[in-house]
């Protein structure tokens, strides 16, 4: 009877395993991905159904046996197009000045220091909102963690152009931060 | 501008080859605008993080936020028009809600009538049409009238007293007579 018992074991124990290593990614790349999909523009709702739908596809990824090199940039690349789904809300975020009245500003410790950050970032979403899509897209993947060609990937662009456009955009943002 | 500013973003970021990246440091070293730009670069990168990091933290999304003068207002409105429409038409209330409630009841199949059309209706009827068969219950005044008015001298027909029935409309002025025999 050992070998009625057989298909019913592999399958879990596969099961198991990616059940294991995806759980790993959540606790990894959750904040990240929420990160980039908020200052993409989508509301906090949308960017926790879209990390939800992420992480759904990437177990489905990982049970049919596709490919597991590169993950990270496979999340990150069906995130982002899933925001590109979302495109009526894409925009929201820089097309409008993030609300200084942050929670995060209200733990410094000085009056002087929230007013200060309250306007570096308010100079910093108003430099922003002149980059490309493109420039927006490269600087967010990099300030959350992704190298060159892990943005390429998600973007579909070449390494040098993300290495071209990352230079060009934190040149801008420099300038109009007047930093 | 220096010919290494190009190279400078991506010497931060270790996505320069070995062989260019210390070509890069060796020149950053003698070079102080390219210092100068590589400090700038990094505390912009830095503010991008905290920027990022502070709009994932928001507890309630600025949309709403911009939304929430304006509900506020509405539900301020709301309120004030409910408190106008509880105190103000407090008499009409008994006058006739079980005639609505009775009709909507009776008559279901139809659409529920104004109150206002069917009382113009009831009261114009009325005094449209006057009822022809309409008698008085009785006389409102009986008359005696003296036979010397009605008859000549001397030519009153004896046993014989006339009786009147005189109709009053409500403003006291006569408005029938009729004689009994």
């Amino acid at each position: 009877m050992s070998g009625d018992s057989l298909p019913l074991i592999l399958p879990l124990s596969h099961f198991a395993t990616d059940s294991c290593e995806a759980t790993t990614l959540y606790r990894e790349l959750r904040r990240p991905l929420l990160r980039y999909l908020v200052c993409l523009g989508l509301s906090s709702d949308e960017a926790q159904d879209v990390v939800q739908d992420a992480f759904l596809s990437l177990h489905k990824h990982l049970v049919s046996g596709g490919p597991r090199d590169n993950i990270r940039s496979w999340l990150f690349r069906v995130a982002h197009n899933q925001a590109r789904n979302r495109q009526h809300t894409y925009d929201r975020r820089f097309g409008t000045p993030l609300d200084p009245d942050l929670d995060a500003i209200s733990q410094a410790a000085t009056p002087e220091e929230v007013v200060l950050e309250k306007e570096k970032f308010r100079r910093l979403g108003k430099a922003m909102r002149l980059l490309t899509a493109s420039e927006r897209e490269c600087l967010l993947l990099r300030a959350g963690g992704l190298r060159y060609r892990e943005i390429g990937e998600v973007l579909g662009i070449s390494t040098s152009t993300v290495a071209d456009t990352v230079d060009r955009a934190i040149k801008k943002l420099a300038e109009k931060c007047n930093v | 501008m220096c010919d290494y500013s190009g190279k400078l973003v991506a010497w931060m970021d270790h996505e320069l080859l070995d062989s260019e990246a210390a070509d890069v440091e060796h020149h950053v070293l003698a070079c102080a605008e390219c210092r100068r730009r590589m400090d700038a670069y990094e505390q912009v990168s830095a503010s991008l993080v905290a920027y990022c990091d502070a709009a994932v933290d928001q507890k309630t999304p600025s949309s709403l936020r911009h939304w929430v003068p304006v509900l506020s207002g509405v539900a301020a409105a709301a309120v004030l028009s409910l408190v106008f429409f509880l105190r103000a038409p407090i008499k009409q209330i008994p006058v006739r809600p079980q005639e609505t409630l009775a009709s909507t009841a009776i008559v279901p199949e139809t659409a529920p009538t104004p109150f206002k059309a069917v009382h113009r209706q009831r009261s114009l009827s009325r005094m449209k049409t006057p009822d022809a068969s309409w008698t008085p219950a009785g006389p409102a005044i009986q008359i005696v009238i003296p036979e010397e008015a009605m008859f000549p001298p001397g030519a009153v027909p004896e046993g014989i007293n006339f009786v009147a029935d005189l109709d009053i409309a409500a403003d006291g002025s006569a408005q029938g007579l009729r004689l009994q025999p």
